[in-house]
């Protein structure tokens, strides 16, 4: 077992997996930023060093001081957490070099997950269905001719895009060179590589993903699923587990298509499948996640595995220690994201002192956070300052926990979101566990989304 | 606010099993390297993927002579001639012997400069690259003679000449047989340039003394890398000679650019594609190349 890890993040994460590190008896070590000099890590850790200024490039995605601060301090792994440098190559490939065990799969299935195109064309060859689709687009005539074929509308995506650039929406054939060569220019300036492809847009699908853990003697185990459909541009807000929305057949399917997307690639550590899951049944791989998520507080509370802890024993050679393929959940877990910004001013992100923080407690609610009362939160990083996690026997009486959660969460001296979660809990469309990926939009804007 | 030691830490004992995580991490020789400009450390696999240049500030690090001709070579193309000369301690100037041997040793070259034939996307040329590695690429007989040869031979061939100079200025070592090579290699580009042979120069970091008085600024197409310094006093001599600060950028490849003595400041990964256009400008559709 590693004796020391260097924890490559920050905030509630970094802190999350500390909590593990203390205790299997691993020390800890942290990184900071300039701005970030008084958060909760820094202290939690047992020792911690400044590795820049506030901007995440001089600092948490500092490679160079990173490294550097790993190899003076003999850490032997490093956990990168999620976002900065989980799924980065060069980064799991210059740990490698430095013999320092990267936390996280192999720096080529990083690659390999990461080319959008490549991943696409790896899982169906495993047998995964993934959307209706088309390689490489050479030029805009090939662009429109592919979007005839498969039926508008469509969309165009870069194959290293991510963060939603790159992405353009064509519901017209004629329509596809212009937005062909406006994807291409995006993601040749925010990737340095410009080549797309296409894929059918589906409308009206839930957002569904399968948690995988594979360890390095080649077995791999699903922990159930997330419905992660509650989105605002594309970042989720809210994830529930299991999944309201499919049947005991398509779960099935589902985790045996995502246990052969993780053989395909020789998968190791902890992994999400991201699926899109449509009403009549159907369903299509969407991407791999070859991290550690936000959410995965959702799937320790139904299964009772600390995903953390078997990320870092499978990092150090381990076996699993699990029978069968399938860990059958248990109950319903909710997760709501609390972010400091304001839904009514567009979600405007806020960043203060906490004046007053109170956190519900009671059986089954779980709060992961860095937050502490007084702390400043800095202006520079992301707005989610909080996850919290409710566990019951069924989806209603998580509702209903979650609600009564939230209601004695006290945040003040910021801007936040709880308000928001109290209107997802409580409206029909989402209470009726039939929701895609449009129902937050459609909810705010007062409309009625498809069922 | 929170403070040092506020919590506890646990007595647990560390988890068995496992086979990795011993022993300690080791760092390999070069991991990274510090720009010189802006101080950031980088990966040493970007600054060489990146042709020396820093990711960070644009930097132009110097390159060897053998590696820039590589940079805009077609690959394989190469054919280095008159490799095997080199130079002698003629006036038994004292050290001058050891001081050769320690340049070709440290930059496993015979001599400051290498010459040679090469292609760059398809239009073949001569070229002279000085190394700085080799005495800073101060001009020796040797160094002389290279460049005239490679300037006769591409008047025989009917071939351009591209040049790469670096350069601190003449061989003290050499005396005044150093200080003819300015004559020398003037007088080749002028016989080249007579014949109407096309002759593109790039001046990199540091261009000065009598390699810029003679064949550096006597091309037809003057090219420079960006920061690049080129002069003939350097500015440090300037100051001290005047007593005077000089100005931000003064003898820098832009200002010099503003000032009408460069023709392009061309960014090292657009150099090949810059020196194709303008070759394949002068080129006939026979292959050969016009009088300029």
């Amino acid at each position: 077992m590693f004796s020391k890890i260097l924890i490559a993040n920050r905030g509630e994460i970094a802190v999350r997996i500390m909590r593990t590190c203390k205790e299997m008896g691993v020390r800890t070590v942290g990184i900071f930023s300039e701005a970030d000099r008084n958060a909760l890590h820094v202290f939690m850790a047992d020792e911690s060093y400044c590795v820049g200024g506030p901007a995440v490039t001089d600092s948490y995605l500092n490679m160079t001081a990173i490294l550097t601060v790993a190899l003076e301090t003999g850490a032997t792994a490093i956990h990168p957490g999620y976002g900065l440098l989980s799924e980065n190559a060069k980064f799991a490939r210059m740990c490698e070099s430095c013999g320092i065990k990267f936390i996280g799969p192999a720096a080529s299935v990083i690659e390999q997950m990461g080319d959008k195109e490549s991943a696409r064309r790896l899982m169906r060859q495993a047998g995964v269905p993934v959307a209706e689709g088309c390689d490489l687009l050479a030029d805009g005539a090939m662009a429109e001719a592919e979007a005839g074929r498969i039926g508008c509308p469509v969309l165009i995506k870069a194959r290293s895009g991510g963060g939603g650039r790159g992405i353009r929406r064509v519901d017209n054939p004629c329509d596809a060179p212009a937005a062909f060569e406006s994807a291409r220019t995006e993601a040749e300036a925010a990737f340095g590589d410009g080549e797309c492809y296409m894929e059918r847009l589906m409308l009206h699908a839930h957002h569904i993903e399968v948690q995988l853990l594979c360890d390095e003697h080649g077995q791999v185990i699903t922990l159930g699923e997330r419905e992660c459909s509650v989105q605002r541009k594309n970042q989720k807000l809210l994830e529930e587990s299991p999944s309201p929305a499919l049947d005991d057949k398509t779960r099935a399917a589902m985790y045996d298509c995502a246990a052969k997307a993780a053989e395909a690639v020789g998968y190791t550590g902890v992994g999400t499948v991201e699926f899109l899951y449509t009403d009549d049944g159907g369903f299509c791989f969407m991407e791999m996640n070859t991290r550690l998520q936000v959410e995965h507080p959702v799937t320790e509370m139904v299964t009772g595995v600390d995903l953390v802890k078997w990320q870092i024993r499978v990092a150090a050679g381990l076996p699993l220690d699990f029978t069968g393929r399938d860990l059958t959940p248990k109950g319903h877990a909710i997760e709501c994201r609390i972010n400091a910004e304001n839904p009514a001013l567009g979600f405007r992100p806020s960043a203060g002192k906490i004046s007053l923080l109170y956190v519900p407690g009671g059986p089954w609610v779980r709060f992961d956070t860095a937050l502490f009362q007084d702390y400043v939160i800095p202006p520079y990083y992301d707005s989610m300052i909080g996850k919290l996690i409710v566990q019951a026997h069924t989806r209603e009486e998580a509702v209903r926990k979650m609600r009564s959660a939230l209601g004695e969460l006290v945040i003040e001296g910021v801007d936040h979101n709880i308000e928001l979660h109290l209107s997802i809990l409580s409206d029909p469309m989402f209470l009726s566990g039939c929701y895609h990926t449009d129902f937050l939009t459609c909810m705010l804007e007062g409309k009625e989304t498809l069922c | 606010m929170l403070r040092k030691g506020l919590f506890k830490k646990p007595s647990n004992e560390l988890e068995a099993g496992g086979e990795h995580g011993e022993p300690a991490p080791e760092a390999p020789d070069r991991l990274v390297v510090r720009c010189s400009s802006c101080k950031k450390m980088i990966f040493d696999e970007d600054f060489r993927s990146n042709q020396m240049v820093c990711p960070n500030c644009g930097k132009h690090m110097r390159l060897s002579g053998r590696r820039r001709i590589l940079t805009v070579a077609d690959p394989g193309s190469f054919q280095e001639t008159n490799s095997d000369l080199c130079s002698t301690d003629f006036l038994s100037f004292p050290e001058y012997t050891e001081k050769l041997d320690a340049a070709q040793r440290h930059s496993g070259e015979a001599e400051g400069v290498v010459t040679g034939l090469m292609v760059v996307n398809g239009c073949p040329c001569m070229v002279f690259a000085m190394d700085h590695r080799f005495m800073m690429g101060s001009m020796g007989s040797v160094i002389g003679e290279k460049i005239t040869r490679c300037f006769e031979e591409a008047q025989q061939n009917k071939l351009p000449v591209v040049g790469f100079t670096v350069s601190g200025g003449a061989r003290m070592q050499e005396g005044l047989t150093s200080l003819m090579q300015m004559a020398k290699t003037s007088g080749a580009v002028k016989r080249f340039s007579d014949a109407g042979g096309l002759y593109i120069c790039v001046l990199t970091d540091p261009t000065s003394g009598g390699v810029t008085a003679s064949f550096a600024m006597e091309a037809d197409i003057l090219i420079s890398e960006p920061g690049a310094l080129i002069a003939f006093a350097g500015p440090r001599v300037i100051e001290q000679t005047i007593h005077k600060k000089l100005p931000a950028g003064f003898q820098r490849a832009e200002f010099l650019q503003e000032k009408g003595f460069l023709d392009l400041v061309v960014p090292r990964k657009k150099l090949r594609g810059t020196l194709y256009r303008l070759l394949s400008l002068h080129r006939r559709e026979d292959g050969g190349y016009g009088r300029i």
